[in-house]
């Protein structure tokens, strides 16, 4: 039995290393470098604290060890990197992407002119009645007829293929040696249409498709599917003289070989520096024979005019001017104090207001005199329990709107007040958001102080009444400080959650109302978080990750500084609590 | 040992290699049209197309993230102001002209156009109307000062308990139609496309066009705090005489037994058309898909045929973005009428730069309409915020 689940162990521990050496190996193919070395890593460390005696105690905190760097090393790393990086719209790929894709993708190729009486017939051999991938092409061009083979791949990244080629052989006789294999088409008239099947060795390759051949168009959508669109796609075909041919579809639909040219070419440029010539690789425009311009992370080429045109973005090293832009740009940096301001009052009510509301209803629950004591908690969670979502979405339309909202409708009026601007007054705009919040929250800070309520010992209260402390004093004296020892670090976590609760904020009313005369999104009850999310998302190019992480990384750093401080103030309360 | 690495090597690209079919993203109205238009093709080209259920809302971010990872759909069905933000990055292809194109409307095919080429087969055009109540309205009026007019005469008859006119006051999407109409214009049209640098949000026609909503506003015929949550519920529950909402909504308001009629929304006066944003539904290809031939085939010689195009427009009856199609459906008076507002309209920009649009302008209406600002120096401010953020 114990021999059993011996191997049991090392089979599953066998399995891991392959998991681990699969998944590094993938991620590296795929170009994930980091990723895969945080996976070669991790699977030499297990490796090592399994076999390594000495470093037995280590394997306990292995698992504990991969999630680690998997899901809280890796992103702060990552978001880290990004900051630095112009990684947003218009530059969403690595800049050895983009360049791949200007030399190889068939987007960025033109087609030379020429006359057009190009035909072709793919051949195709049949294993019984069923057609394999095995092809060869029969072209007719301009004229002359030529033999090209299925395209072997010549450029990959990774798996990804990103050309291939074949030759194009001239066919001038019923026989025709390629690559020491021989070819003979049968029957041989000398005319395209008329070649039925093609031999080589004991290889049978039967005619399976031509654009113009009526009989065989009921190939066509296994020839688009299973042979153009895996083999052909890519693929260039080149004839002796250098010239390339590859299939593209006509303006008219139809899928037909032209001679093609690709639009661009990587060339050396002479660069004239410190007195030394220097090479560097550039692109060149195949056509205009003018050089691809490469500025803020972007390449562009000139069109006939003379004029700039985008052609790729790609991700760029930027270095620190994502975070300057925090304190240069004054789009960015005008209204920022206004909002900082706001977001610290807003978290500090926030959590003081809903243990304001939260405490009172712990107290009364803790009271065993109190009769159905779970049927009140159960009801007073409820808030906690629906989700936020909805919740505000509620608030937002039901209660707090001007003029259908229950509260201007009814109940202001009840006690003959005015109706409120909810949504376009300042200041009630942000009565009404931390209304919500404290409606949401409080349960929180009931549960909680419920919690810390049970750990008082009853004997501190019956000596306290003795010495004839009223329950005023007994509440300051016994009950708070027990109560802030425990929930203080509560307290201080649910400061932090508050200072980002976007949620909230943005469901509720997206940051508004507007503050007048500003240029950038920004709105009486917008946070550091919601302005962030609008100034990287919402305003100008489309999303700016690099932005938004280096504002990320601000906020962490505020976060964790006023969270340092507020544990070490609230380390005073558990002095006082011991 | 270095064949075993080399074993495992070749061992793991086995299994991510080997498939071709066809994944199309699209919201939940195409989701069951298109799952039998995918078996119609399996049929005859033996591909598998699989059509995923993604929230529309989600398909553009999803596709965002996951496309430049050489993953995500190979067809996703969107709207055409992403075209700009796809193109810019690289992640969809331009599709080949077939034969059939001059059968589309140029309408859609030019809100699918970036630098001269096209990004996307418009399958379905999307314009706001006039949507009335035939139990107070008997009539659509056909100017605004009329519409102002009968919209009173409904609120003071029932005393606000049934609005005579409501829409999302605050919202730049639903003045548009004024604004536009009356001679403003959000980045102007060149011959080489949309030029992000001319802006025509605070000349003379937007000031009359956003002085038009104000004056909804100032007459009590509009609230500043409708929105369309409250527009959309108070028709459906018959509480509302005019609205001005999409072909989207009108399902839910058949299903509620409204007796309701579509017409274009009002004149601004005499020789002023009112003129919506067209929006156009259509499918895009991904550009780092494996299967673009394929996927590009499926579009061009599948989908943009007409009999697929009417079949789509059974399965999700939006005004359609073939002219014969349009004929099929004649007998339809929503989709004639919406069609009308439609043709009225412009397409809405489809360049990155409109993302910094829509808040501007969304504030800016909302200082105008609670009277924090002027409208000429809330649309001045809000150009200038656009400019500052695009510029």
């Amino acid at each position: 039995m114990k021999y059993l689940l011996k191997i049991f162990l090392w089979s599953l521990f066998l399995l891991l290393n392959v998991f681990f050496f699969w998944g590094a190996s993938f991620l590296i193919q795929n170009s994930y470098y980091e990723m895969g070395i945080v996976f070669f890593a991790l699977l030499f460390l297990i490796d090592f604290f399994i076999f390594n005696p000495r470093a037995y105690p280590y394997r306990y905190i292995a698992p504990a060890l991969t999630l680690l760097f998997i899901l809280v090393l890796y992103p702060i790393y990552f978001t880290v990197k990004v900051a630095f990086t112009n990684y947003g719209t218009g530059h969403y790929m690595p800049r050895q992407e983009a360049i791949e894709r200007l030399l190889y993708d068939p987007n960025y190729t033109y087609t030379i002119e020429e006359e057009r009486s190009n035909d072709y017939k793919i051949f195709v051999v049949y294993d019984g009645i069923t057609p394999t991938e095995d092809f060869i092409v029969f072209f007719d061009l301009n004229g002359k007829l030529y033999l090209g083979e299925r395209p072997v791949p010549t450029r990959r990244k990774g798996r990804e293929v990103l050309l291939s080629e074949s030759a194009l052989y001239p066919v001038n006789g019923e026989q025709i040696q390629i690559n020491s294999q021989i070819y003979s088409l049968v029957p041989w008239t000398g005319q395209l249409e008329d070649v039925k099947i093609i031999t080589a060795g004991n290889k049978t390759y039967k005619a399976f498709y031509s654009p113009k051949d009526q009989f065989l168009q009921i190939n066509s959508p296994y020839f688009k599917s299973k042979i153009a669109q895996q083999y052909l796609y890519k693929a260039d075909f080149v004839d002796l003289e250098g010239k390339k041919y590859a299939l593209r579809v006509t303006s008219e639909g139809e899928w037909q070989f032209v001679r093609i040219e690709r639009l661009y070419r990587l060339g050396y440029d002479e660069n004239f520096e410190n007195g030394k010539i220097e090479m560097r690789m550039a692109i060149y425009n195949n056509k205009t024979g003018k050089k691809v311009m490469e500025k803020d992370g972007a390449f562009y080429d000139k069109n006939d005019e003379g004029e700039e045109i985008f052609l790729l973005g790609f991700i760029d090293y930027v270095g620190s001017k994502n975070f300057l832009r925090i304190v240069k740009d004054p789009k960015v940096s005008g209204p920022f104090l206004q909002i900082f301001v706001w977001t610290f009052i807003w978290a500090l009510l926030s959590v003081v207001l809903s243990l304001a509301v939260g405490l009172p209803f712990a107290l009364v629950l803790n009271d065993k005199s109190l009769k159905a004591r779970n049927i009140y908690r159960t009801l007073l969670i409820i808030p906690w329990a629906i989700p936020v979502f909805i919740s505000a979405l509620v608030w937002r339309n039901g209660l707090l709107n001007e003029s259908y909202g229950l509260i201007n409708k009814f109940l202001l009026p009840l006690f003959g007040l005015n109706p409120v601007r909810w949504m376009n007054d300042a200041f009630w705009a942000r009565v009404g958001v931390l209304l919500v919040n404290i409606w949401l929250t409080f349960p929180y800070m009931m549960t909680i102080s419920l919690g810390a309520l049970q750990g008082i010992p009853p004997e501190l209260y019956e000596v306290a009444m003795i010495d004839g402390a009223g329950k005023f004093k007994r509440f300051t004296a016994i009950t708070l400080p027990f109560i802030m020892a425990v929930i203080a670090p509560l307290l201080v976590s649910s400061f932090a959650f508050s200072f980002n609760n976007f949620t909230i904020i943005y469901l509720i009313t997206a940051g508004g109302p507007p503050i007048p005369g500003s240029t950038t999104p920004t709105g009486y009850t917008d946070i550091l978080i919601s302005y962030v999310y609008k100034l990287a998302f919402e305003a100008g190019r489309g999303q700016d990750f690099g932005f938004a992480s280096a504002i990320s990384i601000m906020i962490f750093f505020l976060v964790g500084g006023i969270s340092f401080l507020n544990f070490k103030f609230s380390g005073a309360f558990e002095e006082v609590g011991r | 040992m270095k064949k075993f690495f080399l074993f495992i090597l070749l061992f793991s690209s086995i299994f991510i290699f080997a498939q071709s079919k066809l994944v199309i993203w699209c919201s939940e109205k195409q989701v069951d049209i298109l799952q039998k238009l995918a078996e119609e093709f399996k049929a005859k080209y033996g591909v598998v197309v699989e059509v995923q259920y993604v929230n529309f809302s989600d398909i553009k971010p999803k596709f965002l993230t996951a496309a430049p990872e050489g993953q995500g759909a190979d067809i996703i069905v969107g709207a055409h102001d992403w075209v700009g933000e796809l193109v810019v990055n690289g992640l969809i292809d331009p599709i080949p002209s077939f034969p059939e194109l001059n059968q589309f409307y140029e309408t859609g095919l030019s809100a699918f156009s970036y630098g001269g080429k096209l990004y996307g087969l418009p399958y379905a055009l999307e314009a706001i109307a006039l949507i009335y109540n035939k139990d107070f309205v008997p009539n659509p009026p056909k100017t605004v000062d009329e519409m102002i007019q009968i919209a009173k005469q409904i609120d003071q008859e029932f005393g606000k308990e049934v609005r005579g006119f409501i829409t999302s006051t605050a919202e730049f999407y639903y003045a548009v139609p004024f604004i536009l109409g009356a001679g403003g214009y959000v980045f102007k049209e060149t011959a080489k496309g949309l030029d992000p640098k001319d802006i025509g949000l605070a000349n003379e026609g937007a000031i009359r066009g956003v002085n038009i909503i104000k004056r909804f506003v100032d007459e009590k015929v509009l609230d500043p705090s409708d929105n369309y949550q409250i527009m959309d519920s108070m028709f459906r529950e018959g509480k509302a005489g005019m609205i001005i909402n999409g072909p989207w909504a009108v399902k839910a308001y058949k299903d509620a037994g409204i007796d309701y009629g579509v017409a274009v929304i009002p004149n601004i006066d005499a020789n002023l058309v009112a003129k919506p944003f067209v929006g156009v539904q259509g499918f895009m290809v991904n550009a780092k898909s494996p299967n673009k031939l394929l996927a590009k085939e499926f579009l061009t010689n599948f989908i943009a045929r007409t009999d697929t195009m009417y079949k789509l427009y059974l399965g999700d009856p939006r005004l359609p973005a073939r002219k014969d199609v349009l004929e099929l459906v004649r007998d339809n008076p929503d989709v004639v009428a919406f069609t009308q507002s439609a043709a009225n309209g412009v397409p809405m920009p489809n360049i990155p730069q409109m993302a910094a649009v829509w808040g501007a302008m969304n504030d800016a209406l909302n200082l105008v309409i609670n009277g924090k600002a002027t409208t000429e120096e809330a649309l001045k401010t809000a150009v200038e915020r656009i400019k500052a953020q695009t510029q």
